[in-house]
């Protein structure tokens, strides 16, 4: 008999969330998470006494209470989660800014039509047709991929406005460059203009710590700093795993949220990494901002979606960064959360991690500097200047992902190329998380439920 | 376990996983699902809790027999006859 039935590899949000199901009805189960936090790609660190969140600009699918089929709904109830133990915070309203025009967004769709009308008035009945298309489209049906562009160029007839569209919902959730896939431009669009943004109260910490206490609760054992250096196979099964520490834990089955071409890596299973390995990555800089000098900044927006340039290329840059497009968000943002004394603005571009892993430790430090100023450079024209007022900055890029992850290239979205039934070629290990397909904080969420429900608790 | 306990059991199991649900109007006859508001994920909750609570092992072919809460109680009956 193995010590576990079940062993989670990597404390993220898919990978805690599959534990909770797991442990919830009896399955011994055991999460190894390499870092000494939990969160993986949506976690936190201190600086300077202050706690600094990485990934979460806001959630996704935001629902009220009695939406039952929302997903973000569905998801407590897996695990078993009283929405009573969550203060959320919906966003003040976004914006979406590409050379001089502007549409705004907010949880209520409405806007987004209105805004529409105002600046596309030709588009507009157009538009109103696309949201019936994708009110009927079933995203989860087993079809092969479809352009959105395509889709967007037939019903929308307006490349600008459908590259305005697609931004947010590509930076938002999209592994491959240029195009992405028409259901999940669907999850997407449902995901961020119907249902809109929220944030919990509170920081990532507490957030994951309710996650974590509830794993606990249920039985589940966590270890921190417990890197898995190889998942063992023995006859054309899993039989558990060997720590870096040389300790080997025996497991029934393995789930496992690295990524597709680590798990390939950790298990010897001879596949193709090179093709599940995400081009996507970003680099992002956090600047503190005294709330004194940051109201003409903020100007109660939440998230800014910008763009500079004729047609939006999303796609890993040639150069070390892109700051021609990216996202500036204000964490602050949100209704009801207490005003800080001092203001963040993070801003997130495409960054090239094949370029960031070339440099020698010198020239790193260097092109983080420059590249830095760069990003903050470049979101002052959509936000005004705040360079001058900056108390404290800090940037992460592809390789900080990679490390604190172990997701390839840092591909925060993982493979372009996903693996929804979560099978490998092992009989008993499974993938959950970004490479299995569903994406963002509450995708990550269902996505380790989905596997656990499907594979383990049958 | 009599058929009123077994009633009772499911009724609390539901309300464990939903807190929301709502059974004044409960069709004992009618799918659960619909009325409800539950999906397949609920669903699953649901033979899970049995599972965890009496070790009843529910094949998925037979699920659909769980469909009303008069179908679970016949369903149930005889396998929980000892409890």
């Amino acid at each position: 008999m193995a010590a576990y039935r079940l062993l989670i590899i990597g404390g993220g949000l898919s990978g805690i969330a599959a534990g909770i199901r797991a442990a919830r009805f009896g399955v011994k189960t055991l999460l190894l998470e390499q870092h000494r936090l939990p969160g993986g790609l949506n976690s936190y660190y201190i600086r300077q006494g202050r706690l600094l969140e990485t990934g979460l600009h806001a959630m996704t699918n935001c629902a009220p209470p009695g939406a039952k089929q929302a997903p973000l709904n569905r998801l407590l109830r897996q695990l078993h989660l009283s929405r009573k133990h969550f203060d959320f915070h919906e966003q003040l309203g976004s914006e979406i800014r590409f050379a001089g025009r502007s549409l705004r967004f907010a949880n209520d769709p409405e806007l987004l039509e209105t805004e529409i009308a105002r600046v596309f008035p030709g588009a507009v009945d157009r538009f109103r047709r696309i949201k019936q298309l994708i009110a009927a489209y079933d995203p989860f049906a087993d079809v092969p991929w479809r352009s959105a562009r395509q889709f967007l160029d037939d019903h929308l007839q307006e490349p600008f406005l459908a590259d305005m569209l697609l931004l947010p919902l590509m930076v938002y959730g999209n592994a491959e460059e240029h195009d992405m896939d028409l259901g999940q431009f669907v999850i997407m669009f449902r995901a961020v203009f119907e249902e809109g943004f929220f944030r919990p109260g509170g920081t990532m910490r507490e957030f994951l710590d309710l996650l974590v206490r509830q794993y606990r609760e249920y039985g589940g054992e966590l270890r921190y700093r417990a890197p898995v250096e190889e998942i063992l196979v023995e006859s054309g099964r899993v039989v558990g795993v060997r720590l870096e520490n040389g300790e080997v834990v025996a497991a029934e089955a393995v789930l496992s949220t690295a990524g597709i071409p680590e798990t390939m890596r950790l298990s010897d299973w001879q596949g193709e990494p090179d093709r599940y390995t995400g081009r996507m990555s970003f680099m992002e800089t956090i600047s503190l901002v005294p709330r004194s000098q940051a109201a003409a900044l903020t100007q109660e927006r939440t998230i800014v979606f910008y763009h500079n340039g004729p047609r939006l290329h999303y796609r890993r840059p040639d150069d070390l960064l892109d700051p021609s497009w990216g996202v500036i968000c204000f964490p602050g943002n949100f209704s009801g959360l207490p005003p800080e004394e001092l203001v963040q603005i993070r801003v997130t571009n495409a960054a090239s991690y094949p370029l960031w892993k070339g440099l020698s430790a010198e020239a790193y430090g260097q092109a983080k500097l420059r590249w830095t100023l760069a990003a903050t450079c470049a979101s002052e024209e959509f936000i005004g200047n705040y360079r001058r007022s900056i108390v404290y900055q800090d940037s992460f890029t592809p390789l900080t992902i990679e490390r604190y992850t172990r997701k390839a290239e840092g591909a925060v979205y993982g493979s372009g190329v996903k693996i929804k039934d979560g099978v490998t070629p092992w009989p008993n290990l499974f993938l959950a998380g970004t490479d299995q397909g569903y994406l963002g904080i509450v995708g990550a969420m269902l996505s380790g439920i989905t596997i656990v429900n499907r594979h383990i608790l049958r | 376990m009599s058929r009123d306990e077994i009633k009772d059991v499911i009724l609390e199991i539901i309300a464990d996983i939903d807190e929301e649900a709502d059974f004044a109007s409960l069709d004992a006859d009618a799918p659960l699902r619909d009325q409800l508001d539950l999906d397949s994920m609920d669903f699953l909750d649901i033979v899970m809790e049995l599972r965890k609570r009496y070790k009843l092992q529910i094949p998925e072919e037979e699920y659909p027999q769980l469909a009303t809460l008069t179908s679970c109680v016949n369903y149930l009956e005889p396998k929980l006859q000892h409890v």
